[in-house]
């Protein structure tokens, strides 16, 4: 489907320049909040009036610019809901000030497409620009348009990503309707807790890609997605993923699982290692990035570095089997038990 | 790769509730805007705007929709989307089956209920019915769960172009194989978020707005709801078709966050991007549904593209003077506006329009008129340097292409 080339990712564990994800980086009050670099391409006076979904999406995005402004041929952007800060200080500011006069930084900020339009206006990139903002499949969506656009022109590169924001607020929206945990918990604790809901998460991944294996980190062999809230249908189209997707005699070296803690949705991630032979180790990746719609561009990040280093840290790990060597990845994810997604990812053969 | 054609449309405007009512308001000449009746803002006596005068109340009994969660953009939406499936005549195991996608766009979702976010947002307990509702995605959410849709679904937002993009994503999805149909379009409704955000940028106008005229004053909002039914070529035999898309285009203007470069470069490079797909010369375009919002910046913007483009620059009209622009949902009214244009081979007037810019001269049609039309090109231009045109083609028209 895709080649992917360099991988880049801001998140709450040392992902970005000097990777450094053995030693786990706990979450405060529930939340895993990012990292931020210095960001020292962008600006002082725009980086100031950024917001932090903007700020990290193109802070992540900035490297793989450098490296190949003159050959970007499109910017697809996957996020639930952009600058969610931004858009809810300007709410405020109209119901505040009675629908007073109001600057508009706020506003312009807050729309979610603003991530790839800045990654668009930094680069002076006039291409394909777009953003998908399907809540749990904003990236999938990302990458599926990435992948058909490849396919369209074969000789294009492409940066893809994720990206979405804790703010106060969506925290709040989505602790009252019930997905982030009520009682504190250690995120190293968050797959024994036995309770509803996760731990709120934030980040940026982004990709840049083409159809060109020389010198790729990894390919994106299968990619699948679907809305239902039946775990036996998710376990029937794992099947079919696996029957067009896994070469006959081939094995899955590692599952990775987008377990986030919460008790109602289990039933899923259960119900898709089953599927499985039980040979095929299982590793979570949620005590890192926490719970968040576009987590899985965060989970094809890690797979990247999983299949480029050949390692993986323990704390991962679900069960005591440990994979000899990884060729071939499974990312599962189910977001909020309703939009579930499956991504194969391969190493590159050189 | 297959052709794409249109099998279904449904919309419901500030000039009428379904494709038949747009329709017969277009060839009257019927302007939407005025007043706004339906929530209190404080501009709601200052600032026209397209509002559509049917209560949340009674959509909800009409579409026998009553789940406490639903936005009055999602009840829009299922408005235009109930009548694209009738018209297509998509049955509910079709809609089931794993190749239908149903690709939707929205910038302002469920934060029409700006109130009510605010309250949510700012506290933390007792939440309202409306927690789930918030986001771009709810409106496709429910989409999806009430039909069973079991193929592609995705939500786009790349601003006032997001259901263009919308519709060339759906295209995409059949054409590369990941679908058989796709059920595409878009929906906004007035927001006193949105309303307060584009006047805090001091371009929405006190009077109703003047396309392309040189006293323009800025744009009118306006709330609308459209769907598309697309099908491949080998689906459509014996099928009523409206029109084939046979071109479009997407790209970026990277100048401003929230204004066109004086050149119009993104809308340069999306017109001619959809004139190099749909393989036909700039003269071979009959009509141009511009984006035309009244904005002093738009309008010279996409002026001088279009004439940098085409030399001599075809008939063209914006329908925002009838409907006001309705953001999210322009892209897939005005596509089918562009298509009832091609069926019935005549233009509409563009509204309220006196005296042509004068960097430009440009007039856009000002009465109705039928005219052989093959291929009309549809613009939609957004924040963030988002464009894109779409391109619709006469059924019988093959011959003018290169």
């Amino acid at each position: 489907m895709l080649y992917i080339h360099q991988a880049s990712c801001i998140s709450p564990q040392q992902t970005f320049a000097a990777v450094e994800i053995d030693q786990l980086r706990e979450a405060v009050n529930n939340k895993l909040q990012v990292i931020e670099p210095s960001y020292d391409g962008i600006p002082s006076g725009i980086l100031r009036r950024m917001g932090k979904a903007i700020r990290i999406g193109v802070g992540t995005a900035l490297p793989l610019i450098k490296e190949n402004n003159t050959s970007i041929d499109g910017i697809i952007i996957g996020t639930a809901n952009g600058g969610m800060e931004d858009c809810i200080k300007f709410l405020n500011q109209i119901i505040d000030y009675n629908e007073g006069l109001l600057t508009p930084t706020n506003f312009v900020q807050s729309t979610t497409n603003a991530v790839a339009a800045q990654i668009g206006l930094l680069s002076a990139n006039k291409s394909y620009n777009t953003t998908h903002v399907h809540r749990g499949l904003a990236f999938e969506n990302a990458l599926l348009d990435a992948g058909m656009l490849l396919k369209e022109n074969a000789v294009a590169n492409y940066l893809v990503g994720g990206v979405d924001e804790i703010s106060a607020y969506n925290y709040n929206i989505e602790f009252l309707d019930g997905w982030y945990k009520k009682e504190p918990i250690a995120a190293a604790d968050l797959y024994i807790s036995h309770t509803i809901a996760s731990i709120a998460g934030e980040g940026a991944a982004m990709f840049f890609v083409n159809n060109d294996n020389t010198n790729a980190t990894a390919k994106v062999t299968g990619l699948q997605f679907l809305h239902t809230e039946d775990e036996q249908l998710v376990a029937e189209q794992l099947n079919l993923f696996l029957e067009k997707y896994l070469p006959a005699g081939e094995k899955i070296d590692l599952l990775l699982s987008g377990e986030n803690g919460d008790s109602r949705l289990i039933k899923y991630y259960n119900a898709c290692e089953n599927v499985l032979n039980k040979q095929v180790p299982v590793a979570r990746f949620k005590h890192m990035t926490g719970e968040y719609p576009t987590s899985s561009a965060a989970a094809l990040w890690l797979a990247c570095f999983i299949l480029k280093g050949q390692w993986m840290p323990q704390h991962m790990l679900k069960y005591t089997l440990v994979p000899s060597n990884f060729n071939r990845v499974l990312i599962h994810n189910s977001y909020k038990g309703q939009q579930h997604s499956f991504m194969m990812v391969e190493k590159a053969v050189v | 790769m297959s052709r794409i054609f249109v099998t279904g449309m449904g919309s419901i405007s500030a000039i009428g509730n379904s494709v038949t009512e747009n329709h017969k308001a277009l060839l009257k000449g019927k302007c939407g805007i005025g007043p706004l009746e339906m929530f209190p803002t404080r501009y709601a006596s200052l600032l026209p705007f397209g509002e559509i005068k049917l209560t949340n109340t009674f959509l909800q009994e009409k579409l026998q929709a009553h789940e406490p969660e639903l936005t009055r953009t999602t009840l829009l939406a299922l408005h235009a989307f109930e009548e694209a499936i009738a018209d297509a005549q998509l049955s509910p195991q079709l809609l089931k089956s794993f190749d239908t996608a149903l690709i939707g766009a929205t910038t302002v979702g469920g934060m029409c209920l700006t109130d009510e976010l605010y309250r949510d947002a700012n506290k933390t307990e007792n939440g309202s019915a409306y927690l789930s509702s918030y986001d771009c995605a709810s409106v496709n959410m429910y989409l999806q769960k009430r039909y069973g849709i079991n193929g592609i679904i995705n939500t786009i937002n790349t601003a006032c172009s997001s259901s263009a993009n919308a519709i060339l994503y759906g295209a995409r999805l059949i054409k590369n194989g990941w679908a058989e149909r796709a059920i595409v379009g878009g929906v906004d409704s007035l927001a006193k978020f949105t309303i307060n955000g584009f006047n805090s940028l001091h371009i929405l106008s006190p009077d109703i707005c003047t396309p392309f005229d040189e006293q323009r004053k800025g744009l009118n909002l306006g709330e609308a709801a459209a769907f598309l039914v697309l099908e491949k070529e080998e689906a459509v035999a014996g099928k009523r078709c409206y029109a084939e898309l046979t071109g479009y285009c997407n790209t970026n203007d990277a100048f401003h966050a929230s204004s066109l470069s004086e050149e119009g470069d993104g809308p340069y490079l999306s017109m001619k991007g959809a004139l190099d797909m749909a393989g036909i010369l700039p003269e071979a375009v009959s009509f141009i549904n511009a984006h035309g919002t009244g904005t002093e910046n738009n309008d010279l913007s996409e002026s001088r593209a279009m004439m940098r483009l085409f030399g001599n620059v075809p008939a063209f009209a914006s329908t925002k003077s009838n409907t006001g622009h309705t953001l999210g949902a322009a892209g897939a009214i005005e596509a089918v506006y562009s298509i009832l244009n091609l069926a019935h081979q005549e233009v509409y007037a563009s509204l309220n329009f006196k005296q042509p810019i004068e960097a430009t001269g440009l007039q856009p049609v000002q009465s109705y008129t039928k005219m052989p039309l093959e291929h009309v090109m549809s613009n939609s231009f957004g924040f963030g340097g988002n464009c894109a045109s779409l391109i619709f083609s006469a059924l019988n028209e093959i011959k003018s292409k290169k």
